[in-house]
């Protein structure tokens, strides 16, 4: 049986349909919340985001569905509640994440405890479910924190992380995949096998000529190309943005020299930002509206894209224990 | 006695006349939550049981005499404005809440490392204006509405000295309090007189300012509660009640300091408290009552020959002249 967790309870992974494996229906750093200019009402959350899940969803509709990976971890606004409405009233499949964006989104509490605790929150909220909402998570994030240098927090939740994954199942994505030998290290004396893991944001404008591909792909690993759309060609991009084509270029390039198992695609946009402005104009959309006619003009053929975004994101996503 | 009578103090109930304060535990916590602790997995939350115990422990404040109670915390530690707002109307004790953050460790990502380019750490005017719309416009609920003005600013140095970050917090706790008018509560991390100058410097009066930790037992050998009362800042002996840590000097040790403050005329600069915590979270509970000072303490000032008029000075007119917003 394959099982996937969703906000709304396990599903078969036959039932993802097209998978954005990298999305936020809202991110905010810790202490966001505290500043009010950042804040919105209730409708406004709804009426920035609806609209878009639910053209998402019409889109998807000849993939038999659609899935909504969120990588919002905890104390990042986190609200699962939340996604639970916007769920069911739309017909988005939804996966939340436990674990932490970095070391640097993790509060004190966190902060200051020990590999063997975060272990047991993860698993808690992967088996039990996240606070008092019955939703279980089905990934589990970890990063590094801002720097591009792996911190030893950073690495105090991969290894909680690989061990959590390895006793439930769940895959693991993290932010950045800069300085990745620390981590490579960690998974390997954790026994985690390197398909588990997505190493993400190894497509974005800043992390570029600090990736070691190489050893990720070579340890069997799989590289998020998860920022796509935070193109330079937008009236006001984000200090991590890059050239449209040459991000696309360089997922051509893996796919051309035989990766196409070991990648994954998605935007990294928020519905509704939480603590920070958001990019104007992206969405979750630019993976039917601009990435996947890409990726046809290239000739990338339909049997590529769904093996792209429907059945590797399944394999990856699907709960595994050996 | 008629000075503070036009001044008022803000609670979390709104402006109430300084001279209606009664007895202040002036460094206290009601919830205390480690940041983050409120997302663990084996830490409940429970309102009705974290009401029922806080009310329970100011009803007592209350039958003992005490009649107003400062949550010292700041904004970032397990204050819950709509459920102090509660209590104090459920218990009649006044309650005053703080903004303020601190140490850096208790911090946010959001402040510390912002998705910036590069990710530079908030500057002491930010905090100042995050600090003083809290007053001006009142206190968060976070993402959904603000409430009534906060009463002071809370900040606290990291043990060991002041980071960076800390500083930027001191300086614009100071910035929030000249321009609004409530006052600072300092809690030192390695040199009282330094860091209260960080303050100084920023135009605030040391009569505006609060320095706690000073019966720490470094602080006590190295003189600084009289050095900090001579400065004009009030001398906060918070850990009334603690004759286990080894950090802090015992009960009396800390009745011989009071006596020896008010012998060298700094009465007026003297303030009491346990740093007692109602409820906590994510951190050991310390079940010191809040009356503690009131009850066990004050007497013991007056078998070390404090004289009863210094004691309600130091129990009811220094922190109602501290508190009242100016």
């Amino acid at each position: 049986m394959s099982r996937v967790n969703t906000v709304l309870g396990p599903i078969a992974a036959e039932e993802l349909g097209l998978v954005a494996v990298h999305e936020h229906i809202g991110y905010g750093m810790p202490g966001s919340e505290l500043d009010t200019q950042w804040w919105k009402t209730p409708e406004q959350r709804y009426e920035e985001t609806v609209p878009k899940l639910r053209r998402f969803a019409e889109y998807s509709r000849e993939y038999g569905g659609c899935t909504f990976v969120d990588a919002t971890g905890i104390c990042n606004g986190r609200d699962v509640d939340y996604y639970k409405s916007l769920s069911a009233k739309t017909g988005v499949h939804i996966v939340a994440a436990t674990g932490f964006v970095g070391g640097d989104t993790a509060l004190r509490f966190f902060a200051d405890a020990t590999v063997d605790y975060l272990m047991r929150q993860f698993v808690h909220e992967i088996t039990v479910g996240i606070g008092d909402t019955g939703s279980r998570a089905g990934i589990i994030k970890v990063g590094v924190s801002r720097g591009f240098r792996m911190r030893e927090l950073d690495l105090r939740i991969y290894r909680a992380a690989a061990r959590a994954a390895l006793l439930t199942g769940v895959p693991i994505f993290t932010h950045l995949a800069v300085d990745v030998e620390p981590a490579l290290a960690v998974f390997a004396e954790e026994g985690l096998p390197l398909d588990r893991v997505l190493f993400g944001h190894a497509d974005d404008g800043v992390s570029q000529g600090r990736v070691n591909e190489t050893a990720i792909l070579g340890g069997g690993g799989r590289i998020g190309f998860d920022t796509f759309g935070y193109d330079l060609e937008l009236p006001d991009p984000p200090f991590w943005g890059r050239h449209r084509r040459e991000r696309l270029e360089h997922f051509l390039r893996l796919i051309g020299e035989g990766h196409v198992d070991q990648v994954l695609a998605s935007a990294d946009a928020n519905c509704s930002p939480l603590g920070w402005p958001g990019v104007e104009g992206h969405t979750v959309n630019y993976i039917y509206e601009q990435l996947i006619p890409d990726l046809r003009a290239e000739g990338i053929d339909d049997a590529m894209i769904h093996r792209i975004f429907v059945e590797n994101p399944a394999d990856f996503l699907t709960l595994t224990t050996n | 006695m008629t000075t503070a009578t036009s001044r008022t103090v803000n609670t979390v109930l709104g402006p109430v006349p300084a001279d209606d304060l009664g007895v202040v535990a002036i460094h206290e916590a009601l919830l205390s939550v480690v940041p983050g602790a409120e997302h663990a997995y084996d830490i409940s939350m429970d309102r009705a049981e974290i009401f029922e115990v806080l009310a329970g422990k100011l009803a007592a404040f209350r039958a003992a005499g005490g009649r107003t109670v400062v949550d010292s915390t700041g904004m970032f530690h397990g204050r819950d404005v709509k459920l102090y707002e509660a209590l104090s109307r459920s218990t009649g004790v006044h309650v005053v809440a703080s903004t303020g953050l601190g140490p850096e460790e208790d911090l946010g990502g959001y402040f510390l490392t912002p998705q910036t380019d590069p990710p530079t750490p908030w500057p002491a005017e930010k905090f100042a204006d995050l600090f003083g719309r809290e007053v001006t416009e009142g206190m968060v609920v976070p993402r959904v509405e603000r409430r009534r003005a906060a009463g002071l600013v809370a900040t606290c140095a990291t043990r060991g000295g002041p980071t960076p970050t800390d500083e930027s917090l001191f300086r614009g706790a100071a910035r929030a309090a000249v321009a609004t008018g409530v006052p600072v509560s300092i809690r030192y991390g390695a040199d009282p007189l330094a860091e209260l100058q960080l303050l100084l410097d920023e135009g605030l009066p040391a009569d505006r300012v609060v320095v706690g930790n000073l019966d720490r037992t470094e602080a006590v050998a190295a003189g600084w509660p009289a050095a900090v009362a001579e400065r004009g800042a009030y001398v906060a002996i918070d850990h009334v009640g603690r004759n286990d840590s080894d950090h802090h000097i015992r009960d009396a040790e800390r009745a011989d300091l009071v006596a020896q403050l008010v012998a060298a005329g700094h009465a007026h600069r003297v303030l009491l408290s346990g740093n007692a915590i109602g409820v906590a979270k994510g951190h050991p509970d310390y079940e010191l009552p809040y009356a503690h000072v009131l009850t066990a303490f004050a007497p013991l000032l007056t078998s070390h020959g404090v004289a009863d008029e210094d004691v309600q000075q130091i129990l009811v007119a220094n922190p109602r002249d501290l508190l009242a917003v100016r």
